[in-house]
Parts: structure tokens; sequence; C-alpha cells
């Protein structure tokens, strides 16, 4: 290999680190304050404290699904199956509730199968050396139909207030849902930018090959990836139970979707080794503003898919054009 | 237009004298090229002539890619001018390029490894019949390409199932089937074994005798003496010069190249030896068979032999990629079972693979990253990584290994071949070990970072380290190894002290004849 790069000083290169990707995620930033300006100054209802809420709500969801999924798509997988766990998990969690058991017990068993399916995941793809792809997508297509199985395809009420109570309050004026963000959001930054674990899961997602050579137990990075990511897919999945106050199998369709793309939004790429547990966070509210905005200003809502589409092919575009000038 | 064709119709042959005074086929005046902070190439004056075979050397950064990539429209030029038989060309796409019969043949094979060799052979110019594609036909009109080559395999196989050397073979004749008058190798031979490279050397001669002009760049120069009219060298983005072959030696090239003269490339220093670190005792495994050898500290021991004599096989068995199935092995005086590679790693051994690419780097990751990677454990304090340790760890080893990187922070993917090298040496190095596995550690660097890497192996033995040494290059092995061992077949066939054996001799054991 011969490179003219070599004995001169190549041009400042950044890695994705927490430099880079917060410098990316400060674009992200102004773009979403920009649509939040826009939006207060064109309709009378979106800088309401009613409204401002509600899209803290909505977003809190998909955030922490993202962030989960980021995980997974740093080690260059995919996670299909975040929709379905939620959806499965929030039977479960109602089930449980009306069962008699108490919210802790409820909540914990709950998260506890997010965990399992996070382990059958990294099984399949590790153990069976089945694609990711295929692996979450079978599971995603199975735990639909275990979840309409259980429940006969009907919805379970849950009938304790202290649990769907939760998901309407608010702290210091925040609401509780995203302050379940933020319970989220600090330990995963933890993990992914300033742990061991979080670099190896980089390594990973850069070269299997090379991070096993190096030592890396790559077997349990990956494990570790898609259970982080259906640990908090089965906590959106609680959330969810708590903010429409039943359990129902198909909840969450298409959120699967939905977390891939709040996740490239927030700069992750899908070959692998690159990303942050911040631009997904940011993401997920840029698609959700998107959302709420089209609504407040009578978007017919085929129209807001349509919209919605376009903006994720812009924004990722003008965001790698920006990266690969760097 | 059919290419069995177009392989003969260039039989007319170059003129008798081919150096004289005939026009260039393609000239270059002032050819300068400018990256952001990087002067790749200056002001460089180059006459290439109809049918030669002209060498090109250089240390790595001296801007032989740029110049290829100028060549063939990858890259535009900052300035200068471009004249193909005389006429000032734009060349400014790599469309440009194919259209004057301008092609090159990389270092590493860009084919797709999972089509036939006929489909590679005819990707992008396939022939159809009212759309569909005539398979049978071009899988013949391959064939005879092949056959005319001499080169013994059906065009009906997967590119993926021929050997690096054959998929080589299979990119030339791709690049030489398509009208090209002047083909450009890039290191081709890098990845090669000697048999591999003599059939390539064949089929580069074959085009020579057929009129192509040929520019050919190698670290190897006694390949460059083999093959090459006239050579020039390259240093730091400038021409330094430009001779006849015949006109000049291997010194002088060196010296041109890295600007010093190189004593001795070879350094090697008396360094007393220890204890065996490492004993096998008719070792067994896949690929290799009863292997009983022993390294001590301060010891290179050498492992040589073609590609597939089992070699790699053996040092990845120690490494714990795939277990053991015979034999033992004695790690420091006790016996061990290694199952897996983070096994090896705890118990003092570290393997330098063959492939950087593949195998030994995070390429879209920063350099520190890739430094730090077997040490991250030992960096975290608490539940997390130490910024500073990091850092500090990082840059010692940029600064030990003068590793040539704008910072820390750069990917790995943007340095050199060599210091993309020194990047998996360097890895170790910050982990420690007491036996570090070689696998051709040189294969694709240049002569100035070749004797950097010799460097660091006397350090290594000094702090009483042992070395396994795989190299496919046999002056290499023959001159830094205290001990060779020959494979051939998955078996040791012969054991030599240092230079107790001449060349022929190990290349006769290693072949079997």
């Amino acid at each position: 290999m011969t490179t003219a790069a070599a004995t001169a000083p190549v041009a400042p290169q950044t890695k994705p680190s927490t430099g880079l990707g917060f410098l990316m995620s400060l674009t992200l930033l102004g773009l979403l304050l920009a649509m939040w300006i826009a939006l207060s100054l064109a309709t009378d209802t979106f800088l309401t404290a009613n409204n401002f809420a509600n899209l803290m709500r909505q977003a809190a969801l998909w955030a922490i699904i993202a962030m989960g999924q980021t995980f997974v798509i740093i080690t260059a997988g995919i996670d299909l199956s975040v929709g379905a766990v939620i959806g499965f998990c929030s039977v479960i969690v109602a089930m449980l509730l009306q069962g008699g058991f108490p919210v802790w017990a409820s909540v914990l068993i709950t998260l506890g199968v997010g965990v399992a399916i996070g382990l059958f995941h990294g099984f399949g793809i590790v153990k069976m050396g089945l694609p990711p792809f295929i692996m979450t997508l079978a599971t995603m297509t199975a735990l639909r139909g275990i979840g309409l199985l259980m429940t006969n395809g009907a919805t379970i009420s849950i009938t304790v207030d202290r649990f769907t109570d939760f998901s309407r309050g608010a702290l210091l004026g925040v609401p509780n849902l995203f302050w379940m963000v933020i319970l989220v959001a600090v330990p995963a930054f933890v993990l992914l930018h300033l742990s061991r674990w979080g670099r190896y899961i980089y390594a990973v997602g850069s070269n299997a090959e090379a991070a096993r050579l190096s030592g890396v137990n790559v077997s349990v990075v990956i494990f570790l990836a898609y259970t982080v990511s259906a640990m908090l897919a089965a906590f959106a999945g609680i959330l969810t139970a708590a903010r429409i106050g039943v359990g129902v199998a198909t909840t969450g369709d298409g959120w699967e979707l939905q977390s891939i793309a709040s996740s490239v939004i927030g700069g992750t790429s899908l070959f692998g080794a690159v990303g942050s547990v911040h631009g997904p966070l940011i993401g997920s509210f840029l698609l959700t503003t998107i959302a709420n905005g089209a609504n407040l200003l009578n978007i017919n809502p085929f129209w807001q898919r349509i919209i919605t589409g376009g903006l994720i092919i812009v924004i990722v575009y003008f965001d790698q054009m920006r990266r690969r000038r760097r | 237009m059919s290419l069995a064709e177009t392989t003969g119709t260039h039989g007319s042959g170059p003129p008798p004298d081919r150096l004289g005074a005939a026009t260039p086929i393609l000239e270059l005046r002032g050819l300068d090229k400018r990256f952001p902070g990087t002067h790749a190439l200056k002001q460089v004056d180059l006459a290439f002539l109809p049918g030669e075979v002209h060498a090109i050397v250089g240390e790595n950064g001296a801007g032989k890619s740029t110049l290829i990539k100028l060549l063939t429209g990858v890259y535009p030029r900052t300035s200068g001018e471009i004249f193909w038989h005389g006429r000032p060309v734009a060349l400014a796409t790599p469309h440009d390029a194919i259209a004057l019969g301008i092609n090159a043949v990389h270092q590493e094979v860009i084919l797709c490894r999972h089509l036939t060799v006929a489909a590679n052979l005819f990707l992008g110019d396939e022939t159809a019949s009212l759309g569909i594609l005539q398979t049978r036909r071009m899988e013949r009109a391959a064939q005879a390409i092949i056959d005319d080559i001499g080169f013994r395999i059906p065009s009906g196989v997967l590119l993926g199932d021929l050997t690096i050397g054959q998929q080589q073979l299979v990119a030339t004749a791709r690049a030489a089937t398509r009208g090209t008058k002047f083909l450009i190798f890039d290191e081709p031979t890098a990845y090669l074994t000697r048999q591999e490279a003599d059939q390539l050397f064949a089929l580069i001669r074959r085009l020579h005798r057929q009129g192509v002009t040929i520019v050919y760049i190698s670290h190897r120069l006694e390949e460059i003496f083999e093959l090459a009219d006239r050579v020039s060298i390259l240093r730091d983005g400038s021409l330094v010069s430009t001779a006849r072959i015949a006109d000049t030696d291997e010194p002088t090239i060196i010296r041109g190249m890295v600007n010093r003269s190189i004593e001795d490339v070879y350094h090697k220093e008396e360094i007393p030896f220890g204890p065996p670190v490492l004993e096998t005792r008719g070792l067994t495994g896949r690929g290799f068979q009863d292997i009983s050898l022993t390294v001590r500290t301060g010891e290179i021991v050498g492992l040589y032999g073609l590609i597939g004599a089992g070699r790699s096989e053996f040092v990845q068995a120690l490494f714990g990629r795939h277990p053991k199935t015979g034999g033992s092995m004695i790690l420091k005086g006790e016996a061990v079972t290694i199952r897996r590679e983070s096994d090896a790693i705890a118990r003092g051994i570290a393997l330098v693979p063959e492939s950087r690419r593949d195998q030994g780097l995070c390429l879209n990751l920063g350099v520190g990253f890739n430094l730090n990677l077997p040490i991250f454990r030992r960096l975290t304090r608490g539940l997390v990584i130490s910024l500073p340790a990091q850092r500090e760890h990082a840059d010692r080893q940029i600064r030990d290994l003068r590793i040539q990187t704008a910072s820390r922070n750069a990917l790995a993917a943007n340095l050199s071949g060599g210091n993309q090298q020194k990047l998996v040496v360097g890895k170790w190095l910050s982990h420690g070990a007491d036996l570090y596995i070689f696998d051709e550690p040189t294969a694709g660097v240049d002569v100035g970072t070749k004797v950097e890497m010799y460097r660091v192996f006397a350090a290594l033995l000094k702090r009483d380290a042992a070395i396994i040494l795989i190299s496919s290059y046999l002056p290499e092995v023959y001159e830094l190894a205290d001990r060779l061992h020959v494979f051939r077949a998955g078996r040791l066939v012969a054991s030599h002290s240092h230079k107790d054996a001449d060349h022929e001799t190990i290349l006769a054991e290693a072949l079997g004849t």
C-alpha cells in the first residue's frame, strides 16, 4: 500500500468519538431549534406547555429505543424486533399488573423478558451464525404472534392507577417520561463513550477480526449490544403501556423503522463503528417535531408520511456530505 | 470486440530500439498535485517511451500512488500538462484514461469474488444477444484468453475460489485485453508467492513483447532488475532521477529513495539467548502436523515456506484461533492449551497478523484507538477509561515508533501502508508480550519502514522477548532468523542455524525438489 498521505501531514481527521459527535449534534441541534422557532411563529399552538409536554412524551419513547438501536447498529448489526418487543412487553406488563403483581415486580420481570429476548438474539447471531437482519426479523414476526396468541387478539386494560398515572405526571415541570430518557441516556453514555465495553462495540463494528485478534471477546460484545437494545425496547413497552393504559400486542407497529431513522439522522452509520448516544436522541426529537408540527399545521396525514420520508433523505444526505468534506 | 483477438493483434512488435529517440507514448510536464495540507507531487517531468517497461520506485508517501491516480484519471491534476503521443490530453476522468488505452492493475484485486472468471473478464463489456447474456460464448472467449496466457484454470470457476495470485493474473488479463496500450502495475506481487509472481512476470513479458508500454511499481528491487528497461525514483513527491536499468544498481536506487545509504538493511545485533519461551512437541492441528520447535528469549525463529505450507495455520493455533488436535505446547515451562485469542494474549503471546486491513486494524477508527485496543482494560479507572492515560499511551507509541500521522485522532485508513503496519505492531508494544509472532510483517512496505521494523525486532529481543517471524521473502528470514525452519505441506521439513545453508538449498526444501 502506498498512499500520498504518508509523509506529509494529513488534513486533520477526527475519529467518531465524543469530540466529532458533539460538533455534529450541535448542527442537528441547530436544525431542531430552527424548527421549533419556525413552528412557534407559524402556529399559536406549538409553544404551549401542553403541546410541548406532549411532544416530549412522544419523543421520549422513540429516543429510548433509538439509543438501544444505536448500540446494535454501531456493531454493524440491525435490530428489527424493537417494535414487536414493545408490543409484546406491553402485553406482559399489563398481564402481570392485572394478575396482581406489584408495580415494581411487574416492571422488573418485563425488563427481564427484554433481556432474555436480547440474549436470544445474541445466541442466534453468535452461536447459530444467523445474519442479524434475519434473526431479528424472525423474532419480530414471532413475538407479535405470541403476543396475539396470549391475548387472543384483545387489549388488556390496566386498572392500576399508580402505574398509568406515572406517564401523565411531571417532576419539576418536566414530564416523567422525559426523565426516563435521562435515566437511560446517562448510563448509556457512560457505557458507550466512557467504558472499555463501549470501545469494544466500536471495534467490533469496524473490524471484528482485528478486535478478536486484539483480545476482545467479540461474542460477549454482540450479546451486550442486542441485550441493551431489547431491554430498552422492553422499557419503552412498559412506558407505552402506562401511557395508553392498555397492553396491546400490535402496539409499536413500525417503530423499529422509527428507531433506525432516528439513529441514522443522529449520525449513526449503518456500516458500523460510527454513532453516539446523543445523536439518536436529537434524531428522535427531530422526527417527533416533524410529526407534531405537521399536525398543528393541519397537514393531511397522508402528506405527513411523504414529507417525513423526504426529510429523512435530505437530512441524512447533508449530514453525510458535511462529514465527507471534513 | 473479441478479446482473444485483441491480445493477438498487438503482435506487430515494438521498434528494435525502444529506448531510442521515439516520441514518448505518454509525457508529463510539470505535473503537480496538491491535497489540502499535502503537496503530493511536485513539478514532475517524466516521459514513458512506447513499448518500454518503466519501473517507478519510492518510499511510501513518495507520490507513486498519486501519480497512478493522475495517470488513470482518478484525481484531476492541480497543474501541469500530459501529452499522449505528443498531443495534450485532459485525462480528467477514469473514462478518459480507458478511452486512450491506459489501464491499471492494483495490489489488491478489485473484482467480484462471487462471479466467475469469465464474468469478471467481461465485466462491463458483456456479450449479449437481444439483451440476453451469451454466457457460453463469453466463457469460450474467456477460456481462449486464459489458455493463451498459459494459465490452466477453467473460465467457469468463481474468482473467489482462486488463490490471490491467480486472481491477480485474472485482473491482469482483464486489464490487458481491452485494447490497452499502457498498463500500470501497482505492487502486483505484494501478496504473491514466488511461483505466482513468476507466472505474472511471464504474462508481463508477453504483454511487453506485444508492444504494450508497462509501468511497474514495486518495493521489491530484485523484481525491477528482472523486468524493467528504465527506472525512475520518486522521493517526497519529486522526481529524483530516471536511469536505464543497465546503468544503475541497487545501492544507488536505495540511496535515491531514502536519501541516505542503508549500510545494513537487515539490522541484526548479537543478543544472547535465554531460556525457552515456547516449545512445541509434535503439535498437530488444522493444516499442519507434528511440529516440534523451540523459541528462546532473544531469538528470532524464522518460518519459511510457500503460501499454504502451514506456517500461518501453525501460528494461528499457537494463538488460539483453531485449537490443536494433538501434541503439546509448553509456554514458559508450563504445558498449556490455548482455546481462544484472549487466552493467548493473557499468556503473553502477541500476533501481528498477515493482513493489516482484514485482521490487523479498525480502519475507520482512530490511530489512538487502534494502539490502545488491547489495553483498554488496563486504562480503565473504576467504570470508565481514563482519557489522559489513553492519550499518553497513544502519543508514546506514535513517538517511539515514529508513526507519521496528523494526530492520534486521525483515522487508521488515512495512514500509508508502512505506518499502518507500525500501528499493528504498536498496539502490542503497548500491551507487552513474551512471544511476538510476526506473519509477513513487511509485505508491501518500503525499505525505510522495513529497517524500522527490524530495529523494533532488536528492541523487543533486548527486552527478553522472543520472536517468530513468518516471511515469504527469503532474504528477510535468511538474514534475520537465528534459526530457520522450512515448512512444506503442513510439515516441518528442514531446520537451519543462522545462514548455514544457501538460498538455493532452502528454496529447494520449500519446493520439495
